[in-house]
């Protein structure tokens, strides 16, 4: 049993599974705190967050006494020596916080996405544990997802044929919920950006640093080609359609539904048809956080990486400041790595993070009559 | 509509010109007749009177299949022009010669020119044909085909009538070379969409084959003047054959496999934390199906009734062309988005139906059979 507590006690801290009630883009338990409670290889020991009507509601809920809340959260790891640490704080932190947390001797980390801010603070993370030791595991959760990893397994298993193309239809902004598309798309390629094409919603978007919406035009190391729109999608609502010679798989309306196509004989000039068979359905599904967990378990008992690596997050903050990069440079192909490591986007969940973002709530609603 | 019969002529006497529908067992794609002589044939509004191609072998098969004698058979296109005085005439001889039989044709006083695609090889070609083609009032239809099926057509119109919502995206997945079938996916992009291309990036299959004129795969991403996007994939596409889907805020329409099916969604209440979600729903089935080549046909009569362009015209034609180069442009610049239009209308597209064009493709074959 490994001890797990969690920085930052809000949404994704302790929360957001209630706001869920269907699975298929994630199964329950996903979020930080109700996955440790109910894995087997975890105990939640400990919470920290700097508002302390955050603590105070992660406290009730998750059964802890007021000792184990800090409001300090290098206080809590010196005190607590907690084996896992998920951050779930504003990405504003994110960065010092993980880096205080691989200082403290943290075995693993779950963090939020994004990993950072910037290119400079990701370096920073993926080198200090990887001196270390340290497994870090970013949330981009959809590696976890049951569909997407059986996708990706045919994938690599030649069952599609050769890979030849990515679509992602993911209304987001590029860092924010962007790292998950653009996670999703290396992930289902099993391969690297070598150089992308981007148009930015504005030239005003583009200039600045706050997080944005674009399009862009990915090529892969491996041949394949990726078409991202962010913009908005209208009825076509987080999709994914990853095509290869010989089959197809379609992730559509936010993983509500899985379509698996094989090329079959036939057509109007006998070139072959698409035809669409049933999607192969794991032999269980566990709550996505659950995965989170046995996935970094492993990966610090075999020195392995997890699935969705801290490499795996830089890379996603890194493509999407290259498809800006592309549009700031008045529309050219941008070629991966970035040579800035100063580059940034301010993810749009940083705004007003002063105060989080349930506790804004709370201080809106009137009095109960 | 005009009830005149017009009298039709086929320059090119190969397969657009006479056998294409022969190969087709399958609607969808195609509904029949299709191309050009079995449409005059059938037309209520055509007679199909000459033929003219400079190889025997063509002339002959054609006389015998649509039931002409030898003296309609001509060898040489202007000569037929000048003796049989059509009122139609349909352009189905390698890309190569298309816009000088075109501009033949119009000096020779046709009304109206059922033209293959691509149009013209060059835009300087393409230019000139224009030209002459609004100073003599020549009516020109391009046989980007989908513009005349009725699945193509209904989506346009559910588009036209804001049946979708708001226009955002189209994608087209539709291997191919882009001046021989991407004149096709691209027309259709812009046919659908409703809109110009404003500019483009693309990257083709290779670098050497972007820096020649051969005709040549490749890829692109389109912004449109009302501010849709698109994407095109032209090299391999595998599992997607000829695939186009067209988004918007309320509905969306898929084409698949060849036009085999057309899928519609709707943007109806429910989903995960009541976001709402993409149901599919019948699509809607015109009451009939017409001949894609009577749409042809009548449209060009109602272009000459009218004065109106026709439903894809010649213009279309040549900016099927230009956003083809524009997106073989794109890549010769390393990469940059290139605007249209192009101001160099010496750049040009090899469109690879004209190799080996020397023989006819149909006699390659029978020589091969029978040596």
């Amino acid at each position: 049993m490994y001890r797990a507590a969690v920085i930052g006690l809000g949404r994704m801290g302790s929360t957001f599974d209630d706001e869920i009630t269907r699975g298929g883009s994630i199964f329950l338990p996903y979020c930080h705190a109700p996955s440790y409670v109910a894995s087997p290889h975890t105990e939640l020991v400990a919470g920290a967050d700097l508002h302390a009507e955050q603590g105070a509601i992660f406290a009730e809920r998750w059964g802890l006494t007021g000792e184990q809340i800090y409001g300090d959260h290098r206080e809590m790891l010196a005190a607590e020596r907690p084996d896992f640490v998920s951050i779930c704080t504003t990405a504003r932190h994110r960065a010092a916080i993980i880096e205080d947390a691989i200082q403290a001797g943290v075995k693993a980390i779950w963090a939020e996405k994004p990993i950072a801010l910037s290119l400079a603070e990701a370096d920073a993370i993926v080198e200090l544990s990887t001196r270390n030791g340290v497994a870090i595991a970013v949330n981009c959760s959809r590696r976890y997802s049951p569909f997407l990893s059986e996708a990706r397994r045919m994938a690599r298993e030649g069952e599609l044929g050769e890979l030849l193309q990515i679509t992602a239809y993911a209304e987001c902004h590029l860092s924010h919920n962007g790292s998950h598309a653009i996670d999703t798309m290396r992930y289902l390629v099993d391969g690297d950006v070598d150089w992308v094409f981007g148009e930015m919603e504005s030239d005003e978007e583009a200039a600045g640093e706050e997080d944005l919406k674009g399009n862009g035009y990915l090529a892969f190391d491996n041949g394949v080609r990726g078409f991202i729109r962010a913009m908005p999608t209208g009825t076509a609502q987080w999709e994914f359609d990853l095509i290869g010679t010989e089959g197809r798989v379609r992730s559509l309306a936010n993983g509500a539904d899985t379509q698996f196509y094989r090329w079959v004989p036939g057509g109007l000039r006998d070139e072959g048809l698409p035809a669409r068979a049933p999607f192969p359905l794991p032999l269980s599904i566990q709550g996505t956080g659950l995965t989170v967990i046995a996935d970094l378990v492993d990966a610090m008992e075999t020195s392995s990486e997890p699935r969705c690596s801290a490499e795996d997050g830089r890379k996603a903050l890194e493509i999407a400041i290259a498809l800006r990069e592309s549009h700031r440079q008045g529309g050219r192909r941008v070629d991966l790595p970035v040579a800035d490591r100063s580059l940034r986007i301010l993810s749009v969940e940083i705004g007003g993070d002063a105060v989080p973002a349930r506790v804004r709530r709370l201080q809106q609603e009137p009095a109960a009559a | 509509m005009s009830q005149n019969v017009y009298r039709a002529a086929v320059i090119g006497l190969g397969r657009m010109g006479s056998t294409f529908d022969d190969e087709i067992r399958q609607g969808g794609q195609f509904f029949m007749p299709y191309c050009h002589a079995p449409t005059y044939a059938a037309s209520p509004h055509t007679e199909l009177v000459a033929g003219a191609d400079p190889h025997a072998e063509q002339g002959a098969i054609f006389a015998e299949r649509w039931g002409l004698e030898d003296g309609q058979i001509y060898s040489d296109h202007r000569e037929m022009l000048e003796a049989e005085r059509p009122d139609f005439v349909s352009m189905c001889t390698t890309a190569r010669l298309r816009a000088e039989i075109m501009i033949d044709a119009i000096n020779a006083g046709v009304k109206a020119i059922w033209a293959e695609k691509p149009f013209t090889l060059s835009l300087a070609e393409a230019d000139e044909v224009l030209d002459l083609c609004d100073r003599k009032g020549v009516a020109v239809a391009v046989n980007c085909s989908r513009r005349y099926n009725v699945f193509f057509t209904e989506a346009r119109r559910m588009v036209e009538e804001g049946e979708l919502g708001e226009l955002l995206q189209i994608t087209a997945y539709t291997q191919c070379n882009l001046s021989s079938n991407g004149s096709h996916a691209i027309d259709t992009m812009r046919y659908l969409v409703g809109a110009d291309v404003e500019w483009v990036f693309g990257e083709m299959e290779s670098d050497e084959k972007a820096a020649g004129d051969e005709d040549l795969m490749g890829n692109g991403y389109m912004v449109f003047d009302n501010g849709v996007r698109g994407f095109l994939r032209g090299t391999p596409t595998g599992a997607a054959p000829w695939e186009f889907d067209l988004i918007g805020t309320e509905g969306r329409v898929r084409s698949l496999a060849q036009g085999m099916e057309t899928q519609y969604y709707r943007w109806v209440p429910g989903g995960p934390r009541g976001r709402s979600l993409p149901a599919r729903a019948p699509f809607p089935l015109p009451t009939d199906i017409p001949s894609m080549g009577f749409a042809v046909i009548e449209d060009l009569i109602q272009c000459l009734d009218s004065g109106a362009a026709p439903r894809c015209s010649g213009e279309d034609g040549r900016k099927a062309l230009e956003i083809a180069i524009a997106l073989r442009e794109s890549h010769r610049r390393g990469g940059r988005r290139v605007e249209l239009p192009l101001s160099d209308r010496s750049l040009r597209i090899l469109s690879s139906e004209i190799a080996r064009d020397s023989v006819p493709a149909r006699i390659r074959r029978l020589k091969g059979r029978w040596p």
